[in-house]
């Protein structure tokens, strides 16, 4: 299982969303909302497919974000 | 970019994976999208902000590195670009009426005036458009439209 | 009391930027005025020493320089003459016609395709689009530029437009003029004299002498260079039978600047001159659509080429001391700002560039594009500058597109780092495809810019020569900016 952190003040909790529907059926993927952050955790049977689909989804999530002009 | 400065940046050959801690102070988080923009392409970049004032950004390889030196050019490429985008991030703040200025010419010089039928369909919302670093900002609350990037115009 | 009251001491500088060439420096200020000072002069002012009783402080002046004597009013005119081109649309429509070609030239990949590919042919119906797009333009003035491939091949549709675009023109009113760029060996005499009657202005490539020509634009018969220069031959004739200044009317050619290229600087110029060409443009050979084999033969590290660029300008200027009238296209555009405080429009150094609000790129499908390069980035998978389509979205769809606000402000120079503090920046101009395709960013990165580097050489060379330039030079200089307007090509709508 890899668990990503996206830090509030720099992704944006839409982007994030969006990103976790288009990568939703590359991984079993849990969701959890803390103070500070959008947390994801990401779960395959391959350690390498579960590595690389939790990277793209960052930068997925992060492209997103950067398109609408940032977290908020 | 063979001196780093110590404490700076640490590398990961084995998760090919280089970890770079960026001052807030000096370079804003616009700076920051503009530079992971760049790099989203090449290469997986994540940011985190360890605590106030500092940021931390995660750059993976897509593949494999043979070595750190590989993890070193990514990096100082990386830090290349931030740097020009913090700075293009002030000048274009320091600048902002004359850019908003000539863009607002340009462009409306190149469009000319609407058409009743242009009207009809005018989108008065005031979305920003894809602006990672904002330097158009002002210029878009006014006039914008939102359509995805690389979209068609509709 | 606010800052605008305070009275600056005499002699207190005004706004500037600075940049060191040969021994010397030059200045350059807000609206583009340009002083070249000895190293002391310049220390005194910009320590503010310089006295009103001596002459350096009359110059300063009279170049608007000084801080208590600015010119506002003066200035913001220089600076609206110069950016004259923001008031207007795209002036330049590029058409593709057909991405078919009976050529093959080692740098040519993504913009050809083998004669047998019928459908890369652009349609008539879709010619006529596109021809109804580019008259919608807010520009009174339009040129289209028929390109390929091989225009010729699809001569059929070149045709079709001409007399589409005249008749809608009639209604329309615009100033339009017609551009082909070919390679001219499928030329004959009634394409030839179908191409005067309309006065359509041709151009074609020439990479220099025979034998490197050849080596590089490849036909069946091997004959490309003599194909070429056989045509320029008839066209010039041509021009003459219709009793048209040959000195204004002749074929110019483009030279793709190769690896080959380098060394043979005076052959290239000679082979021009030889030719009737009163023009040649050193452009460097763009870093598009070339496979990895074919890069390693035609690349060169920039610095090569400006070695090639000083070499080949030293022979071009002493060539004109001799009579000789030849001009090469990127020092006149860059002189004409410098010393005439003029923009010639010259899309690709021009502040923002043309992308889009200049020029418009239309492939043979309806696509639209906002420059030449981004159809090129389309052939190769990449469709970050395509806008539209003819067939689906207005003009004011595909110039209001946020691609071109990006390219708009990416490419202006006033929030570019270095170029803030570039004493060039009043003359230059970034490529943002060109940044695209080679830094990731619309925006580049100067340090490490081919293109930025290119026009820095250029320009140094040139202000060395401003800086010690004897009166014949001065002379061949402000020849080479004036400009002399080819009227017989331009169609006033109405007069089809
Ligand atoms: S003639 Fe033009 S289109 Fe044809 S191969 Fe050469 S460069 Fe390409
Ligand atoms: S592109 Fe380069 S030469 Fe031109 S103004 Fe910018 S820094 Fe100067």
């Amino acid at each position: 299982m890899i668990e990503l952190r996206f830090h509030r003040d720099i992704y944006a909790g839409e982007s994030v969303d969006e990103a976790l529907k288009v990568f939703e059926r590359f991984a079993t993927w849990e969701r959890e909302q803390t103070d500070d952050a959008w947390v994801v955790r990401c779960t395959h049977d391959d350690a390498a497919r579960e590595k690389k689909v939790a990277n793209e989804l960052a930068n997925y999530a992060l492209g997103l974000t950067i398109r609408r002009g940032g977290a908020t | 970019m063979s001196d780093i400065p110590q404490g700076l940046v640490s590398f990961d050959v084995g998760k090919a994976a280089v970890t770079m801690n960026v001052d807030a102070d000096v370079y804003p988080l616009q700076a920051l999208y503009g530079a992971a923009f760049i790099f989203i392409d090449r290469c997986y970049v994540f940011i985190d902000k360890p605590a106030q004032g500092q940021f931390r950004v995660t750059l993976g390889a897509r593949g494999t590195v043979e070595d750190e030196e590989a993890l070193r050019r990514l990096v100082g490429e990386f830090a290349n670009e931030l740097l020009t985008c913090a700075w293009r991030h002030q000048i274009t703040q320091d600048n902002r009426m004359l850019i908003e200025a000539v863009t607002m010419q340009a462009i409306g010089g190149a469009a000319g005036s609407p058409s009743l039928d242009d009207l009809a369909n005018f989108d008065f919302s005031d979305d920003a458009f894809e602006d990672p670093l904002g330097i158009a900002q002002s210029w878009e609350e006014k006039h914008g439209k939102k359509a995805g990037a690389g979209e068609d115009a509709t | 009391m606010s800052l605008a009251q305070l009275s600056p001491k005499v002699g207190f500088p005004a706004f500037f930027r600075f940049r060191e060439v040969a021994g010397k420096v030059v200045v350059t200020n807000f609206e583009g005025n340009y002083l070249i000072l000895e190293k002391d002069e310049f220390a005194r002012y910009v320590e503010g020493r310089v006295t009103p009783d001596e002459p350096l402080h009359a110059r300063l002046d009279a170049a608007n320089f000084l801080r208590d004597t600015y010119r506002i009013t003066e200035a913001a005119e220089a600076v609206r003459r110069r950016k004259h081109f923001l008031s207007y649309g795209p002036i330049l429509h590029l058409m593709v016609v057909t991405l078919r070609c009976n050529e093959t030239c080692v740098y040519c990949h993504a913009s050809r395709a083998n004669m047998d590919q019928v459908d890369t042919d652009m349609s008539k119906e879709t010619a006529e689009k596109v021809v109804d797009m580019i008259l919608d333009c807010t520009n009174p003035f339009v040129t289209i530029e028929f390109q390929g491939g091989e225009p010729l091949v699809n001569f059929e549709v070149v045709k079709h437009t001409i007399e589409y675009a005249l008749r809608k023109n009639e209604t329309v009113g615009k100033r339009l003029e017609f551009t082909m760029v070919s390679n001219l060996s499928l030329m004959d005499e009634d394409k030839l004299d179908y191409l005067m009657k309309h006065r359509v202005q041709l151009c074609t490539s020439i990479d220099g002498p025979e034998k490197l020509h050849n080596s590089q634009r490849k036909l069946a018969t091997m004959d490309a260079y003599q194909k070429s220069a056989f045509w320029m031959k008839r066209i010039n004739e041509k021009y003459v039978e219709a009793g048209l200044d040959p000195t204004l009317y002749h074929v110019e050619a483009l030279l793709t600047t190769t690896k080959a290229t380098l060394p043979l600087y005076k052959e290239i110029v000679d082979t021009y001159v030889s030719l009737g060409c009163k023009t040649i443009f050193l452009r460097p050979i763009d870093p598009f659509g070339f496979a990895e084999r074919v890069r390693l033969r035609v690349e060169y590290p920039r610095s090569a080429y400006l070695e090639f660029y000083r070499n080949a300008l030293d022979y071009i200027l002493e060539l004109n001391r001799q009579g000789v009238e030849i001009l090469e296209r990127f020092a006149a555009i860059f002189l004409t700002k410098i010393l005439q405080g003029e923009d010639p429009n010259f899309l690709d150094v021009r502040n923002p560039a043309g992308a889009g609000i200049g020029q418009l790129g239309y492939g043979y499908d309806g696509a639209v594009f906002t420059c030449d390069e981004g159809r090129m980035l389309h052939a190769m998978g990449d469709d970050t500058l395509r806008l539209g389509h003819v067939a689906t979205h207005t003009y004011r769809d595909i110039v209001t597109h946020e691609t071109v606000r990006a390219m708009t402000l990416a490419s202006n120079l006033d929030g570019q780092p270095d170029c803030v503090n570039c004493a060039y920046q009043p003359y230059c101009g970034t490529i943002p495809a060109h940044n695209h395709k080679a830094q990731g960013s619309i925006f580049g990165r100067m340090r490490d810019n081919n293109v930025c580097m290119v026009h820095k050489g250029i320009q140094d060379y040139l202000f060395e020569k401003l800086a010690d330039a004897d009166a014949q030079t001065l002379k061949i200089f402000e020849r080479w900016t004036t400009l002399r307007p080819r009227e017989h090509f331009v169609h006033d709508g109405g007069d089809a």
